[in-house]
């Protein structure tokens, strides 16, 4: 029931800096604001994909141990059946390593973005900007 | 003074958190953490070093790289591309901006302890983001990680000794490109170095194909005799360099690009 409780609240607070996250995208004027809280939103959903793939009892990464380049025997079915007993999901890892990285190269595309709308129209507030580019095509 | 709007956005994000994560708890959409692994995580645990079952093995005891580069190593290269597209689309931004010793500022660095310690921790990170790539099929790492940690190098530099004398080292943008290049060019070899191979021989395999299977018996073999009989798990060990330098060289690039001095920027905004 403890458990139960402690898992719905570690849901409750990845849920609502989730809300909150998007609230940050949609409603703040700001574009700096934005990205930030896009990283947010990206870290979260990464942080609760690594969630699911945890287990109780389950301690050790999903990689086969004492392996090394020079392999003398390589394991049997059995020894192979133990060690996925104790190994952590390797999938939502797996799902998280790439979305890591292209998310940081997106954030990287968008900064660069915001600075050139800052090097041309001075405000990083998006209504200001929409309000000079209608004087400009006008 | 805290405003009634605030406080009923705040209290409406709360109320819809709480109902979404009792749905996710009482219907069972998510776990709360089960004691046993999912039946898809068992079969790879399971299959991903076993030798009696060669059918199913990736030839490496890391399920996480197998899964990245053999399982699921399409989903991978399409997510390379899209890494490939954003950053593409940066330089593609900045593309009149050129980086040479003259233009990028003119900084000279914090002080001479600051220089010093710089200097031994500098040469140690792409060691240890080489180690973390080369000893991606073998440890818990990757081509990916050790790209990320080998982009804190120039990061880490730039803060300390500036960008000019970064630029005056050889940091160029064409050089980190080529670089990026050459990883990516890897890649895409490697993802048919097998069709090709077997066509040759004149039987069929797959794109990403790592280790043979009964309908389709081609591939690299996971241990080559190497001075010693030496584990590199087919494809994987080359797959996880050739990302390395992609992932490694293109962050570098955009980092390098994106501390270049604004001034520079004013005038490509003019020009345009």
């Amino acid at each position: 029931m403890i458990n139960q409780l402690l898992w719905g609240y570690y849901y409750a607070v990845l849920m609502l800096i989730l809300f909150m996250s998007i609230y940050g995208i949609a409603v703040r004027p700001n574009l700096l604001k934005k990205i930030i809280m896009l990283s947010i939103l990206s870290d979260t959903a990464n942080i609760l994909a690594v969630m699911i793939g945890l287990h109780v009892g389950r301690t050790i990464p999903p990689v086969y141990p004492g392996i090394t380049f020079t392999v003398e025997t390589l394991p049997n079915s059995t020894s192979l059946k133990e060690f996925a007993k104790q190994a952590v999901d390797p999938l939502p890892q797996v799902l998280v390593v790439t979305a890591i990285v292209i998310g940081l190269a997106v954030l990287v595309f968008l900064s660069f973005t915001a600075i050139l709308l800052y090097r041309k129209y001075g405000t990083l507030d998006t209504r200001d900007i929409i309000n000079r580019i209608r004087g400009e095509t006008q | 003074m805290v405003k009634l709007k605030d406080v009923c956005i705040g209290l409406s994000l709360a109320v819809v958190a709480a109902i979404v994560s009792y749905l996710i708890i009482s219907y069972n959409i998510a776990s709360v953490a089960p004691e046993a692994n999912r039946p898809l995580a068992n079969m790879f645990l399971e299959n991903v070093f076993n030798s009696e079952k060669w059918w199913l093995w990736a030839g490496s005891p890391e399920a996480v790289t197998s899964i990245l580069w053999d399982y699921r190593g399409i989903d991978t290269v399409y997510e390379t591309a899209v890494f490939f597209l954003a950053i593409i689309a940066s330089i593609a931004l900045v593309r009149t901006l050129k980086l040479t010793p003259e233009t990028s500022g003119r900084g000279f660095g914090l002080t001479v302890i600051a220089k010093t310690v710089t200097n031994i921790v500098f040469a140690s990170i792409p060691i240890v983001a080489y180690s973390i790539a080369v000893h991606g099929h073998l440890t818990p790492g990757g081509g990916f990680q050790g790209g990320s940690a080998f982009a804190v190098a120039p990061l880490l530099a730039i803060s300390v000794f500036s960008l000019r004398v970064i630029v005056m080292r050889g940091w160029s943008k064409d050089r980190l490109l080529a670089l990026r290049t050459t990883g990516l060019l890897l890649i895409g070899l490697i993802a048919i170095i097998v069709v090709a191979l077997s066509a040759l021989k004149g039987i069929i395999a797959y794109v990403m194909q790592n280790q043979p299977k009964p309908w389709a018996p081609a591939g690299l073999s996971a241990i080559v005799d190497f001075i010693n009989p030496t584990l590199i798990s087919g494809t994987l060990f080359w797959l996880n360099i050739s990302e390395f330098l992609a992932v490694g060289a293109g962050l570098s690039l955009v980092f390098v690009l994106l501390v270049s001095p604004t001034k520079m920027l004013d005038v490509e905004v003019e020009e345009k």
